[in-house]
C-alpha cells in the first residue's frame, strides 16, 4: 500500500495551482433542487413565495424537468413588499392550492426575495382540508446548489411526514437519491434476492412513501449529499449504509455493508457480492474506457462517476462539483485521489474548469453548458452532465455496462466534433 | 385580496433588460444577482427558448448571504470588476451593472459607484420588483438610446434606410420573424440600416437615426425608442391585409410605390400562391369549422386572430394576450376555460399546453407560439408575421389536421392479437337509448368535425362491447359514462 502515499503528496496538480480567477460559478438555481422533488410527488401543489423573475426561471425549468404540474404564487412586487403582504398572499396561495384535487401536501416553497423580507412560520396554517402545508426554506443566497436544496426539501418534508409509531419494518431499505428509474428496479431486485423485503425509493412520487420512511431497518444513500436528510434518519435511529453501489469496489462494498447491516445470511451476501463484481469486472475487461476524460457537472455525483469511468479504464485528472466539500464526500475523494486525479474542486467556477481543460487535454468533457460550448469550441467532444448521464443507469454492474458503453461512445465520435469546428471556422 | 398567479407566463424586468442588451457583443453585464438569476438566465432557460449555449457576456455578483445581511452588494461587483478586468474580459467592451429583484431588496443602487470603475461603467436599475419583461426591454433599448446614442435633430436622414427595432432575446420565433420582415422592407424597396439590437454593436446605436422609417416589431416594447428618434415607425405586420398594407405605407414614406406593388403581385403569384390555392381547394373548405384559440403576445394575439379569424374565417373562440390587457383571461381564469373545453387548435406556451394534459384532452392540437416553454425556433422558415407567416400557419394548421385524422383512423385490431389465436367474433349491435345516445353526442360535439366520424364509431364499439361484457341488453347512459371515462383515463 506504499504507493497510495505519492498521489497524496501531489494534491496541487497544474489547476488548483494556477488559482483561476473564479468569476462565473457553475450552479443551477439552488431553489430548483427544492421545487423539482417536491413537484414530482403526487397530490403536492407548490406555492412559492418570490418575485415574477425568479418565479419564471424556477417554473420554467420545473416544467422541463420537474413535472407537468401547475404552480402557485402570489405578486410580490414593490407595492406587496411596502404593504408587507407577504404571509397574506401566502396564506392566499395555499388556500387556492388545498382547492386541487386530491391534494395532500402543500410545500411553501420560500425563496431569495421572501425570506429577505421575512415569512414568519408560525403566521401559515400547517395543515388546510386534507393537505399538510410545510413551508421549505431555500434562499439561493444561503444555500449553494440545487443538489443540496433536494436534501433540504426531504428532509423537511419528512420531518413533518415521517411516521415513528407502529413497528419496525426491519428488512424495509430507504433508498436515497434521484435516480434513472431502472437503477431503483435493479437494486430492489438484487436486495430483495438477499433477502430485504421492501425498498422504497426517495426522493419519490408518493406521499405515502415519505410517511412509512420513518419506521424503515435501514436507509441507503445513493448521493453524497443528503446530510440533513441522513442526519434525520439518525435521529430516528435507523442506520445508514455508508457508500454506494458505484463500479466495481464500490458495488461489492456496498453490497456487503448493508448485508451486514441487516443481518442477512453472510453467505447469500458474499456469493452476491462476488457475483456483482465479476460482472462489473468484465464490463472493465471487455469493453475499457480508454481516454482522458474530465467530469465537471452541477449534480453532486460528479465524483462517484469519476470512480466508476476511471475503474472502466478512463484517465480522469479532474474532477469538479456545484456541492460542498462534506464527510460524506470524502470516501470517493481518497478513493479518486490514490486513482490518479489531480484535482478535485468543490464549488467549481467555469474558470476552474477552463483552467482543466488548458491543462489537461482530455479526449472528452462531462459538463455543464457552459463549459461544454467552450470544449466543442476547441474540437472536444462534450455532454451536458445533467441531461445525458442522468438517463441512463448508472448503479450495480449493469448501470456500469450502460454508463462505461456510453462514454466509449462519445470518445469514439471525437473526429465528428473535430468536423464541426473545423467546418464553422472555415 | 392578494393578487395571485399560477404558472406566471412573463417574467420580470431584469430579464428582459439583459436579454436586450446582452445582444450587443461589445457590452459586458455584471448582473448584481444570486447565482440563480444568473445561471437561470444566461443558460438552463436560454438554452432552451434561445437554444444558444450560454450568454457569455454575463457575469454574476454572486450575491450571498453576507450581501444581503449587511455588507451591500458593492463589494462584490468592485471583487467581480476586478477579476473581469485582470483577466481582459473587459477589452473593447462598455460596462453596464444591472439590479436584480434581490439587489433592489436590499436597496443596493449602485449608481454613485460607476465612476470607480472603467469601461465606461454604468447602472441600469431594472426595477425588476415592479416592472415585468416587456416594460424591462423598452427601458433598455430607450436607456440605450439616452446613454450611447446620437442626436436625431443633427443627424443626417439617408432616403431608402430603415431600422427594425426590437428582436432580442427570449422573443418567440424572432428569427424567422425578422428574416420574414427584413424580405418585407427590402421587397418594398427600404434597404436595411440596424436591426436593433439583435444584430447591432454599441456604435450601431448613434447610426439610429441615419434611418428614415423604424419598423418596431412588437406592441409589447420598442415603441418609446421609435418615438423618441423622431422619424415615422410602422409596426410589423401579421396576415394578408395588414402586411400589404404595411409594404404600401412603408413605399409611401420611402418613395418606392412603384417598386412596392411590383413585390406584391409577385408575391401573389409565388410566396402567397399556396393561400390562393388552399383557399380554392379541401384544405379551405374546412376553415369556417376550424376552431382557434390563442394565448400569446398581445402582437400574435392580436394577428392570428385578423389573418385566421377575419380573413381565413376560422372562428376564434379563446384569446388570452401575455402580459394580460384590460379583459383578458389570467391562468386561473384560464385553466378553468381549458379544462372545461378547448378548441381544435391552441396556440400558445407550456402553461396551455399542461392545463390540456390536465384535461386529458387529447384532441386539441397545440402549436407553440409563445414561451414559457421548451422550444427551438430558431429556422428562418417558421414566421408567424408577414406573408411568408400566413403560409406557414395555414400549413401547420392543416398539416396537424391530417395527423389528426391519422391518429383516429382504425387500425385493425388483429395486429395486436397474438398470431395463430382465434378470431374475435362478431357481436350482435345493441340499442341505443335515447339518453345515451345523446350522451355520446354531446362528447363527440367536442371534437374536430374531420375526426368525428372515426372517434364516432370507436365509441359505438367500445360501448358496446362494455354492454355486452356486463350481460346489458341495450346501451345506457351509465355506459357511455363509463366508456368516456376510460379513453380520460387512458390519455393521463
Amino acid at each position: 500500500m506504499t504507493a497510495i502515499e505519492l498521489p497524496e503528496i501531489e494534491l496541487t496538480g497544474p489547476v488548483t495551482a494556477a488559482k483561476p480567477c473564479a468569476l462565473h460559478p457553475q450552479a443551477m438555481c439552488p431553489a430548483f433542487g427544492a421545487l423539482r422533488v417536491l413537484a414530482r410527488i403526487d397530490g403536492a401543489h407548490p406555492v412559492m413565495a418570490t418575485d415574477i423573475g425568479c418565479n419564471y426561471g424556477l417554473t420554467f425549468v420545473t416544467h422541463f424537468y420537474g413535472s407537468r404540474k401547475s404552480l402557485l404564487t402570489h405578486q410580490l412586487g414593490t407595492s406587496e413588499l411596502m404593504q408587507g403582504d407577504v404571509v397574506e398572499g401566502t396564506r392566499a396561495a395555499i388556500e387556492m392550492a388545498a382547492q386541487e384535487p386530491g391534494c395532500e401536501l402543500i410545500p411553501v416553497i420560500s425563496l431569495c426575495v421572501a425570506e429577505t423580507a421575512g415569512l414568519p412560520e408560525e403566521m401559515l396554517p400547517t395543515r388546510v382540508g386534507n393537505a399538510e402545508v410545510v413551508l421549505v426554506r431555500v434562499p439561493a443566497y444561503a444555500i449553494y446548489s440545487h443538489p443540496e436544496t433536494k436534501d433540504v426539501a426531504l428532509s423537511t418534508v419528512l420531518a413533518r411526514l415521517g411516521e415513528q409509531d407502529g413497528p419496525r419494518a426491519d428488512k424495509t431499505v430507504v433508498i436515497l437519491g434521484e435516480v434513472f428509474p431502472a437503477d431503483p428496479l435493479a437494486i430492489d431486485h438484487l436486495l430483495r434476492r438477499m433477502g430485504v423485503e421492501q425498498t422504497i425509493v426517495l426522493p419519490g412520487r408518493n406521499v405515502g412513501d415519505l410517511r412509512r420512511a420513518g419506521r424503515v431497518g435501514a436507509v441507503a444513500p445513493l448521493h453524497p449529499f443528503y446530510n440533513r436528510t441522513i442526519t434525520l434518519f439518525r435521529s430516528w435511529r435507523i442506520p445508514v449504509v455508508g457508500g454506494a453501489p458505484v463500479g466495481i469496489s464500490g458495488t461489492y462494498a456496498w453490497i456487503k455493508s448493508l448485508g451486514e447491516m441487516l443481518h442477512l445470511d453472510p453467505v447469500l451476501v458474499n456469493q452476491i457480492a462476488e457475483a456483482e463484481r465479476a460482472a462489473a469486472q468484465a464490463v472493465a475487461d471487455h469493453q475499457p474506457i480508454e481516454g482522458t476524460v474530465l467530469v465537471t457537472g452541477y449534480e453532486g455525483t460528479e465524483l462517484a462517476y469519476a470512480r466508476l469511468l476511471i475503474e472502466a479504464g478512463a484517465d480522469v485528472p479532474y474532477v469538479s462539483t456545484s456541492i460542498g466539500q462534506d464527510p460524506l464526500v470524502l470516501p470517493d475523494e481518497l478513493w479518486l485521489r490514490r486513482h490518479g486525479v489531480r484535482d478535485i474542486i468543490y464549488r467549481k467556477t467555469l474558470e476552474h474548469d477552463v483552467a482543466a481543460l488548458d491543462a489537461f487535454k482530455p479526449d472528452f468533457v462531462l459538463g455543464t453548458t457552459p463549459f461544454c460550448n467552450i470544449a466543442k469550441d476547441r474540437g472536444i467532444p462534450a455532454l451536458y452532465f445533467t441531461n445525458q448521464l442522468a438517463a441512463r443507469p448508472f448503479f450495480l454492474s449493469g448501470g456500469m455496462a450502460a454508463t462505461a458503453g456510453f462514454v466509449r461512445n462519445a470518445i469514439a465520435g471525437g473526429a465528428r466534433a473535430q468536423w464541426m469546428l473545423d467546418f464553422f471556422a472555415e | 385580496m392578494p393578487n395571485l398567479i399560477r404558472d406566471i407566463p412573463e417574467t420580470s424586468g431584469y430579464w428582459g433588460a439583459v436579454w436586450t442588451v446582452c445582444n450587443l457583443p461589445d457590452i459586458h453585464v455584471i448582473a448584481d444577482a444570486p447565482v440563480g438569476c444568473y445561471s437561470l438566465l444566461a443558460s438552463a432557460v436560454s438554452n432552451y427558448t434561445d437554444a444558444i449555449p450560454n450568454l457569455e457576456n454575463i457575469t454574476p455578483s454572486f450575491i450571498r448571504e453576507a450581501e444581503v445581511m449587511g455588507s451591500g452588494t458593492w463589494p462584490a461587483v468592485e471583487n467581480v470588476y476586478k477579476g473581469l478586468h485582470e483577466t481582459g474580459k473587459l477589452e473593447g467592451k462598455q460596462l453596464i451593472v444591472v439590479s436584480t429583484a434581490e439587489s433592489e431588496m436590499i436597496g443596493s443602487d449602485l449608481s454613485e459607484f460607476m465612476g470607480r470603475l472603467g469601461y465606461n461603467a454604468k447602472f441600469f436599475h431594472s426595477e425588476s420588483l415592479t416592472h415585468d419583461e416587456w416594460t424591462g426591454r423598452d427601458r433598455a433599448l430607450i436607456w440605450l438610446w439616452e446613454n450611447y446614442g446620437g442626436n436625431s435633430a443633427t443627424t443626417a436622414l439617408e432616403p431608402g434606410l430603415v431600422n427594425i427595432i426590437g428582436p432580442t432575446y427570449g422573443c418567440f420565433n424572432a428569427p424567422a420573424d425578422l428574416h420574414e420582415i427584413r424580405r418585407l422592407v427590402e421587397g418594398a424597396g427600404g434597404r436595411i440600416n440596424v436591426v436593433f439590437p439583435y444584430e447591432a454593436t454599441v456604435a450601431d446605436i448613434a447610426r439610429l437615426p441615419k434611418a428614415q422609417v423604424n419598423v418596431v416589431m412588437y406592441k409589447e416594447f420598442g415603441h418609446t425608442l421609435a418615438n423618441a428618434l423622431e422619424r415615422p415607425w410602422l409596426y410589423a405586420p401579421m396576415g394578408l391585409r395588414a402586411t400589404t398594407d404595411f409594404i404600401r405605407q412603408l413605399a409611401q414614406m420611402l418613395g418606392t410605390t412603384d417598386q412596392a406593388e411590383r413585390f406584391i403581385k409577385r408575391e401573389k403569384a409565388t410566396t402567397l400562391k399556396p393561400i390562393w390555392d388552399m383557399w380554392k381547394g379541401p384544405q379551405g373548405d374546412w376553415y369556417s369549422t376550424t376552431t382557434v384559440g390563442i394565448v400569446a403576445t398581445g402582437t400574435y394575439v392580436d394577428g392570428l386572430r385578423a389573418f385566421l379569424g377575419d380573413e381565413m374565417g376560422m372562428p376564434v373562440t379563446l384569446t388570452a394576450a401575455r402580459p394580460l390587457r384590460p379583459g383578458d383571461m389570467d391562468n386561473i381564469a384560464l385553466r378553468k376555460a381549458i379544462h372545461a373545453g378547448a378548441p381544435s387548435f391552441l396556440f400558445g406556451s407550456i402553461n396551455e399546453k399542461i392545463y390540456l394534459s390536465e384535461a386529458g384532452n387529447k384532441m386539441t392540437n397545440f402549436i407553440p407560439a409563445a414561451f414559457p416553454g421548451p422550444i427551438v425556433r430558431r429556422a428562418l422558415g417558421t414566421p408567424f408575421m408577414g406573408y411568408a407567416g400566413t403560409v406557414y400557419v395555414v400549413q401547420e394548421i392543416v398539416n396537424r389536421l391530417f395527423e389528426t385524422l391519422f391518429n383516429v383512423l382504425p387500425l385493425d385490431t388483429a395486429y395486436g392479437r397474438p398470431a395463430g389465436g382465434p378470431p374475435v367474433a362478431a357481436k350482435p349491435s345493441l340499442p341505443w337509448q335515447p339518453a345515451a345516445k345523446a350522451q355520446l353526442d354531446a362528447a363527440l360535439s367536442k371534437l374536430h368535425f374531420l375526426t368525428r366520424i372515426s372517434v364516432s364509431q370507436e365509441l359505438q364499439m367500445a360501448a358496446e362491447t362494455y354492454a355486452h361484457t356486463q350481460h346489458l341488453s341495450e346501451v345506457t347512459p351509465e355506459v357511455v359514462e363509463a366508456v368516456l371515462a376510460g379513453r380520460q383515463g387512458e390519455r393521463r
